[in-house]
């Protein structure tokens, strides 16, 4: 009986004293649902991190990147947040003008990004076109440019996402904006009759393009990428547009408010490690900003390659995206 | 109202009120001052009277084929009746997205109508974007649950009036008039009001059915303020414009039907003389078809998840079941326990107090709470604990309590009357005896209370259990819910699996809704 006390007291001591040994500093990212989440390159991240950090990482998530973004204006310098990642670029000037990041003072030359890169507050991690995406078996002639798209009356019919709610959605506006200038009005109202519907979010366009209501989904030029990889199916492909493709860039910040801003920035220097890069194309599905030394993966190397970035500044997004809404609105909403 | 007569009730009523007032405020002070008074544009004009006009006929369709279905189901009896009664109660429980998909699937470009028209040899192309997809997805969604709430109050006509009409020899139409009408009547504006207000929310049906940004709904522009302009003020005020919507329907709906005093006897099943009216027969024939035809393949359809099952199931799994089932087992717990504590202040203002007006009043809280803003509510009620409470924890505490407020009409559409027949048939009786607190609680209410109870419990479990509206603020790695994995999937392209999921969620709603209905037609 007393060797039994003994024993409990004895390794309950053992036990307090690794929970006081691993008692490493905690570093708090804010991310969306599904980085972190079963099919994210969010485990593979925090394991490969932790493992040269001497730290733990705990993902702390939202729904998706507008919802971060709602969540940090909600908590304000409360936050708890010692980095941010996931925000999109369409988004980053009305993060800072929360007041809430700190400069990452990294020198990022040398990405294999489609544009350089100048911002000084956040770290592009990954990037991916826009695109249509078909189904090779149903859509024979995809449209070669976006302009072929909107103007020929029978054109293929084709699934949106609302730009109020989605951000492939909003790329898309952003897209015809691009490439319509003031006439975007107009090319609204051409394009709307082969528009089946704007759905709340990307999965349900995808799944109604799945399910046959559309020839074509706004999607990214990887989407046919897990189609090959997983599913081993060759039949989706994305419709290469002359115009250029419409850029969609995620990225990071630390907040100013961190307790512990060297850890933070380790993390954003460990964003553009290899380590980080090589889980972005199958974990993410989307490009990396640095090309692993292993290389992209077969199906990646196989994706339709625009030669033009379409790209608006995150000011310019912030000032016109009301107006720009309320044009689409005025155009399709009769 | 007498203050010294103030009932635990009142004081629970005021509590949900002052906790979702505390929430606005919050909500309405962090967007220190920006936005003014909301401007109604044209557009969002536009979009009120769509969501008017759709919700009203959504309503209307759901009702109609909804009654419809519950007088034949009345009339008739077949095999499979149980089983059948069972579904009526899950079609609401539906994620939103499977409920689009099921639609497709049957009536889409091509879905099973489509191919079977084709293979008729016909040529043309079917679209139901716009009006049509919405209002086919609502009334399926709802029509069944107005057919199983109906049915319910049809099956509490007292047999002492079935007698007296059988030995007075009614016709089908006095049968109709004398009995059933009086039944319908007391069930229709709080189900009239409840079907309203889900559609004239609705928000992910009708935008991916509706075929354009013209067909949105207010919820639309209140998620778009709170999670895109990050307008938090003007997201509160859009969601107080809804509420007064609602509210104003809500009044209105109540004086035009009053409620008529209950007066039920027990009863065994009654063979009812007009089903052997062969008018009717043919009638409820022509309505039993229809509705299978309706629903039937809507129902089916969602069985294509059943060959990804084996992909899905893993410890995952099991963890976010076990999790979903805590969730709606607090959520169902908790909206139980407020519809008793807001029926009992009813009953005790309109009866013991003879003050209706108040009763009318408290009466309206819980359909007002329907027309609250999920998002905007939550979004509150996080800067209201957040100071309290860690982080981590949050989603677990706001999530049951949403859900729970969010059930609560539901629940109280269950309890409410019974308690109030409670009172009307033995109130008096037990005054005379002296009969009071806990002794009257056990010996005249709980008997009276005990099956709706259990099946409002089962309900609204179901119905948090299929909730993603607030696991989708709130999940995570370590917080997962059924539709939570659902979700996920969808979101990395993985829509099979997503299906068997679906598929899983229904499953469980309809074995609570089995649960729901056995407790709720158990005999006396």
């Amino acid at each position: 009986m007393f060797s039994r006390i003994v024993f409990a007291l004895l390794s309950s001591f053992l036990v307090i004293g690794t929970a006081l040994a691993q008692a490493k500093p905690v570093l708090t990212v804010y991310t969306y649902s599904s980085f972190a989440g079963k099919y994210g390159p969010g485990k593979a991240v925090k394991e490969r991190f932790e493992a040269a950090c001497n730290c733990q990482l705990e993902w702390v998530t939202a729904e998706d990147a507008g919802s971060l973004l709602g969540r940090l204006r909600l908590e304000g310098t409360n936050t708890k947040a010692d980095v941010v990642l996931g925000l999109d670029m369409n988004l980053a000037s009305e993060a800072k003008s929360l007041n809430l990041f700190a400069l990452h003072d990294m020198d990022l030359r040398g990405l294999s990004l489609p544009v350089a890169w100048t911002d000084d507050t956040f770290v592009p991690f990954d990037w991916g076109y826009l695109a249509f995406v078909y189904d090779t078996t149903m859509l024979a002639q995809p449209p070669k440019s976006l302009k072929e798209l909107v103007e020929n009356p029978s054109g293929p019919k084709i699934v949106l996402q609302d730009p109020r709610t989605s951000a492939p959605g909003l790329g898309f506006l952003l897209w015809m904006q691009k490439v319509y200038g003031d006439q975007s009005g107009n090319a609204w109202t051409q394009l709307k009759p082969r528009i089946v519907t704007f759905t709340k979010g990307w999965s349900e366009a995808y799944g109604l393009f799945l399910k046959g209501e559309a020839d074509m989904v706004m999607s990214y030029t990887t989407s046919p990428a897990y189609h090959v990889s997983v599913e081993k199916k060759d039949q989706y492909k994305a419709a290469a547009f002359e115009e250029g493709h419409y850029l969609h860039v995620e990225i990071a910040g630390l907040t100013r408010t961190t307790k512990q801003p060297e850890l933070a920035k380790a993390f954003l220097a460990f964003c553009l490690s290899d380590s980080f890069q090589s889980t972005m194309p199958e974990g993410n599905w989307m490009m990396p900003v640095k090309t692993p030394q292993s290389g992209l993966p077969q199906a990646f190397q196989d994706l339709i390659q625009p030669q033009k970035a379409l790209l608006y500044t995150p000011d310019e997004v912030q000032e016109n995206r009301r107006a720009f809404v309320d044009r689409w609105l005025n155009a399709t909403a009769r | 109202m007498r203050l010294r007569q103030l009932h635990l009730g009142d004081a629970t009523t005021f509590a949900i009120v002052a906790l979702v007032a505390c929430g606005f405020v919050s909500l309405l002070r962090i967007g220190d001052g920006g936005t003014t008074l909301i401007s109604i544009g044209p557009y969002l004009q536009r979009v009120l009277i769509f969501s008017f006009v759709q919700a009203g006929l959504s309503t209307l369709l759901s009702l109609g084929l909804g009654i419809a279905l519950a007088l034949a189901l009345a009339r008739r009896q077949f095999p499979g009746k149980e089983a059948l009664l069972t579904f009526l109660g899950t079609t609401m429980v539906i994620p939103t997205i499977v409920a689009v998909f099921a639609v497709l699937a049957v009536y889409g470009r091509n879905g099973w109508v489509a191919q079977s028209l084709k293979s008729l040899g016909w040529t043309g192309s079917i679209s139901i974007f716009g009006y049509p997809g919405i209002l086919i997805a609502h009334v399926f969604l709802n029509a069944p649950f107005v057919a199983k709430v109906t049915l319910d109050g049809l099956n509490l006509v007292p047999a002492e009036q079935w007698r007296l009409a059988t030995s007075l020899g009614f016709s089908s139409g006095q049968i109709f008039r004398h009995l059933d009408w009086p039944a319908l009547r007391a069930d229709l504006p709080g189900l009239a009001i409840l079907v309203f207000l889900l559609c004239f929310k609705s928000f992910a049906i009708v935008l991916a059915l509706g075929g354009g940004p013209s067909r949105a709904t207010l919820e639309v522009a209140i998620y778009e303020a709170l999670k895109v302009d990050l307008d938090f003020a003007r997201a509160a005020w859009l969601a107080l414009l809804q509420v007064a919507i609602c509210v104003i329907i809500a009044l209105a709906l109540h004086g035009v039907v009053s409620r008529p005093p209950a007066a039920t006897t027990f009863r065994g099943p009654m063979q009812r003389v007009d089903a052997a009216d062969y008018r009717l027969k043919i009638l409820d024939s022509v309505i039993l078809l229809f509705g299978l035809l309706f629903l039937g393949p809507l129902a089916l359809s969602v069985l294509v998840g059943l060959g990804s099952i084996p992909d899905i199931l893993d410890l995952d799994l099991v963890g976010a079941l076990m999790t979903s089932l805590t969730i709606a087992a607090i959520a169902g717990s908790l909206a139980c326990s407020l519809a008793l504590a807001i029926g009992a202040a009813v009953r005790h203002h309109r009866i013991a107090q003879a003050s209706p007006r108040w009763a009318a009043l408290l009466d309206l809280v819980p359909s007002a709470l329907l027309a609250i803003p999920p998002f905007a509510l939550t979004a509150g009620l996080f800067l209201l604990i957040r100071p309290w409470i860690d982080q981590a924890r949050i989603g677990l505490i706001l999530l049951p309590v949403v859900n729970g407020l969010g059930a609560l009409p539901f629940a109280y559409r269950y309890i409410a009357p019974r308690l109030m027949q409670a009172e009307e048939r033995y109130g008096r009786l037990s005054e005379s005896l002296g009969m009071r607190g806990l002794a009257r609680l056990k010996i005249v209410d709980w008997p009276m209370v005990q099956r709706p109870l259990a099946s409002a419990f089962a309900l609204t479990a179901a119905l948090s259990f299929g909730d993603f509206g607030i696991i989708a603020l709130f999940g995570g790695p370590k917080l997962r819910t059924l539709p939570y994995l659902l979700y996920e999937r969808l979101g990395a392209y993985r829509f099979e699996e997503a299906s068997a999921l679906g598929l899983i969620i229904l499953t469980v709603a309809f074995l609570l809704a089995q649960v729901s209905s056995r407790l709720s037609h158990a005999h006396d």
